[in-house]
């Protein structure tokens, strides 16, 4: 009976081990993460779709006329699982040669000082080219001295999306207003559940949360306490609050890229009248919608403003030596104007290089493309991420889950604002 | 069959142990070890003493997390325990059409949770799903099913019960199988009718079998990732967020290995308790039923 009881128990406790171990299998699995680099230097991407189209063509056009220095590109699921493989592989000292990065978390990798510093990977003259609003410096509030660890990619910012058989319909105009907006959202959003339309719908996300601080006249970071915007935060905050519970607002269901996904589905289906979303999907939108898209500038609430978004190539540190040549070579390569514009033409994301935009303009591509001339334009009015390594914290820790809870949880807007600056202070 | 020697059983299990030793105890035991630790993976580690455990108290996570798993899993036991049973006493009988409808309900079990999450994923949206269309034709009020804190995490565990009510279910018609028919008879004969022969004869000796299903559900339940993974992402407002998935939020997205490891000692902690709480009811009710014969 003891030995029964005793081997019973056993097969009950692997039951839990199973179970408990999935977790600690979870973190095991961090170092099985690889750069595959029997295959050569490799540039890990996280498109999907017609980016990822646009990218492997890239990549194959460069491996066609440096087949000394080719790179090879592998697939690794969206921005933030990249970010977390990439950690792994850095851990396991596997990096890959090259990969990109979204801009919040570029001061904490660099702040760890696990990215290759790029200046002698990218000479002067291609380090300067780039548009100031989407490099670096021009992205991040840094100090001078600050090393280059960013080359700028797939950049873009937070732009509208209107839906011109609507708009006719209504007699109206994109908002450059919020009070615009509120009055725009109100008029268009019809019809009862079910069978709604709803007049405005955004992701309940930070990066246009942040759109709207800066609208605001709000800075996320001043001095050294993250305030998150003060009283502008709790406006941009309160307005989603305000346009949600008088059903002009469509809330998307999911997280991360799902809801952005929602987004703009329920908008290709004619369900919501306007959206905010990335000006990396003008291609994909216009493409899609069985209406004429407009694309508009975000409006102004104090003044106009947008934090820029996308990614930046980096050179993580622990790569082989030996594939120095691909990554110089293939930064090089992508820094230069046809290439960022091959890739921005076909996608949406705004051409990373000055003589790129030019060249665009002489040929004529934004008369023909008035979307993407709005991309270009609102560049004007990008306002600068604080250069801390807590950024990335701030955003997917701290304010991210606050903002859901205020919007999609129902909870106080001012009280989940205040315990965000307290997490954060606690985090700092 | 009796062994030889008392060691024998062991030796045999020794290989199974060594390999359970390899991949779960000593990870376990890593786990303890890092969960004393504030590590991002890109840094050194800073020990932290219990700083993970309270912090994890302190901020609410916890609580949230255990209790949403703890509900979740009541949800998903009592619901495919109950309807396994019912579906196995319904079509505990012979003929093709019965084994068709018991191939159909077990098949949902063999499919992939990815491909099961996307399936619902469909099937609930709440715009064009069919749940939806259903309930507006019916004109019921329906839901944002994903979208809702409310509703998310009813919608996850109504997707976790209709995958494994199929697996509840064999298990169950293995149990009615092999109670002896001669029984049946005997109480039949004796006037007993339908509901007290289940009541008398079929519940009672299917309690071991119960046991089982339930454990093996419990743990499912507790194994929760893929379905949350790919259907909300532990959302909205972490309305979702069940305990391994909070694990892989942790060491994934926020960087925060000491915490996550803490999360997997306590929920080693928690799955432990609840194994040692099932093991002696069932010690319980076989005293009982020996002190009934």
């Amino acid at each position: 009976m003891k030995r029964r009881a005793l081997l019973g128990g056993s097969l009950g406790a692997v039951g839990a081990l199973g179970a408990g171990a999935l977790g600690a299998g979870a973190l095991g699995a961090v170092g099985l993460a690889g750069c595959g680099s029997d295959r050569g230097p490799a540039l890990w991407f996280s498109y999907g779709g017609k980016n990822r189209e646009a990218l492997l063509a890239l990549v194959e056009r460069h491996n066609r006329e440096r087949p000394e220095a080719a790179i090879h590109a592998v697939f690794q699921g969206d921005y933030f699982e990249l970010l977390a493989k990439l950690r792994t592989a850095i851990h396991a000292g596997a990096p890959p040669a090259l990969t990109h990065v979204v801009g919040e978390v570029l001061p904490y990798l660099a702040a760890a000082d696990v990215l290759e510093p790029l200046e002698p990977l990218v000479d002067e003259a291609s380090r300067g080219g780039f548009i100031p609003a989407l490099s670096q410096s021009g992205a991040f509030d840094a100090p001078a001295s600050t090393p280059t660890y960013g080359i700028p990619f797939n950049r873009s910012t937070p732009i509208a999306y209107l839906n011109r058989q609507i708009l006719e319909e209504l007699g109206a105009s994109s908002p450059k207003t919020w009070d615009e907006l509120r009055a725009l959202a109100a008029k268009a959003s019809r019809g009862a559940a079910g069978d709604k339309r709803y007049g405005f719908a955004c992701p309940i996300d930070w990066w246009m949360w942040v759109a709207m601080v800066g609208q605001a006249g709000g800075e996320l970071l001043e001095g050294d306490t993250f305030t998150l915007g003060g009283d502008a935060g709790l406006r941009a905050l309160q307005l989603w609050k305000d346009m949600a519970a008088a059903g002009h607002m469509m809330l998307p269901a999911g997280r991360d890229y799902n809801a952005w996904t929602v987004t703009n589905t329920e908008f290709l289906a004619g369900r919501v009248a306007m959206i905010w979303s990335s000006t990396a999907f003008v291609r994909y939108l216009e493409e899609n919608a069985k209406f004429p898209v407009v694309a508009a500038p975000l409006p102004k609430d104090a003044r106009f403003a947008v934090p820029t978004g996308g990614t930046f190539f980096v050179a993580p540190k622990g790569a082989p030596p030996e594939h120095r040549v691909a990554t110089a070579s293939f930064l090089e390569f992508m820094s230069r104007a046809d290439t960022s514009n091959e890739f921005a033409t076909k996608t949406g994301y705004i051409p990373a290089t000055k003589a790129g935009i030019a060249e665009l303009e002489h040929a004529g591509f934004y008369a023909s493309h008035p979307n993407d001339r709005v991309a270009v334009e609102q560049l004007d009015a990008v306002q600068r991420w604080p250069w801390h390594r807590n950024l990335f914290r701030i955003q997917r820790e701290i304010v991210q889950s606050r903002l859901e809870s205020a919007v999609l949880g129902g909870a106080d807007a001012r009280a989940s604002l205040d315990d965000a600056r307290r997490a954060a202070r606690e985090e700092l | 069959m009796r062994p030889k020697h008392a060691i024998h059983p062991y030796l045999l299990l020794a290989p199974t142990i060594a390999i359970l030793a390899l991949f779960f105890i000593y990870p376990l035991f890593v786990a303890m070890d890092d969960s004393l630790y504030r590590w991002d993976l890109l840094t050194e580690p800073r020990y932290a003493g219990l700083s993970n455990y309270r912090e994890l108290a302190a901020s609410g996570a916890l609580s949230g997390v255990i209790g949403r798993t703890l509900g979740f899993a009541v949800v998903v036991v009592s619901g495919s325990c109950s309807l396994g049973l019912g579906l196995a006493l319904l079509l505990n009988r012979p003929g093709r059409i019965y084994g068709a409808v018991r191939g159909a309900v077990f098949s949902a079990y063999v499919v992939s949770w990815v491909a099961v999450a996307l399936l619902w994923m469909w099937i609930l949206d709440a715009d064009s799903g069919v749940v939806t269309r259903v309930f507006r034709a019916l004109h019921i009020p329906t839901a944002r099913w994903l979208a809702d804190p409310d509703t998310a995490l009813w919608a996850i565990a109504f997707v976790t019960i209709w995958k494994i009510t199929g697996y509840a279910m064999v298990v169950f018609l293995a149990g009615l199988q092999s109670i002896p028919r001669s029984l049946h008879e005997a109480a039949a004969l004796d006037g007993a009718g339908r509901l007290a022969r289940f009541r008398f004869i079929t519940w009672p000796t299917l309690r071991p079998t119960t046991a089982f299903v339930a454990t093996t559900s419990l743990i499912m339940s507790f194994q929760a990732f893929d379905v949350v993974r790919v259907m909300t992402q532990g959302g909205p407002v972490k309305s979702t967020t069940l305990f391994v998935y909070a694990i892989y939020e942790e060491v994934f997205v926020t960087f925060r290995v000491g915490r996550a490891s803490a999360l997997v000692v306590v929920f080693f902690g928690i799955l432990i308790v609840l194994t040692l709480l099932n093991l002696w009811a069932l010690s319980i009710s076989r005293r009982q039923r020996k002190v009934a014969a």
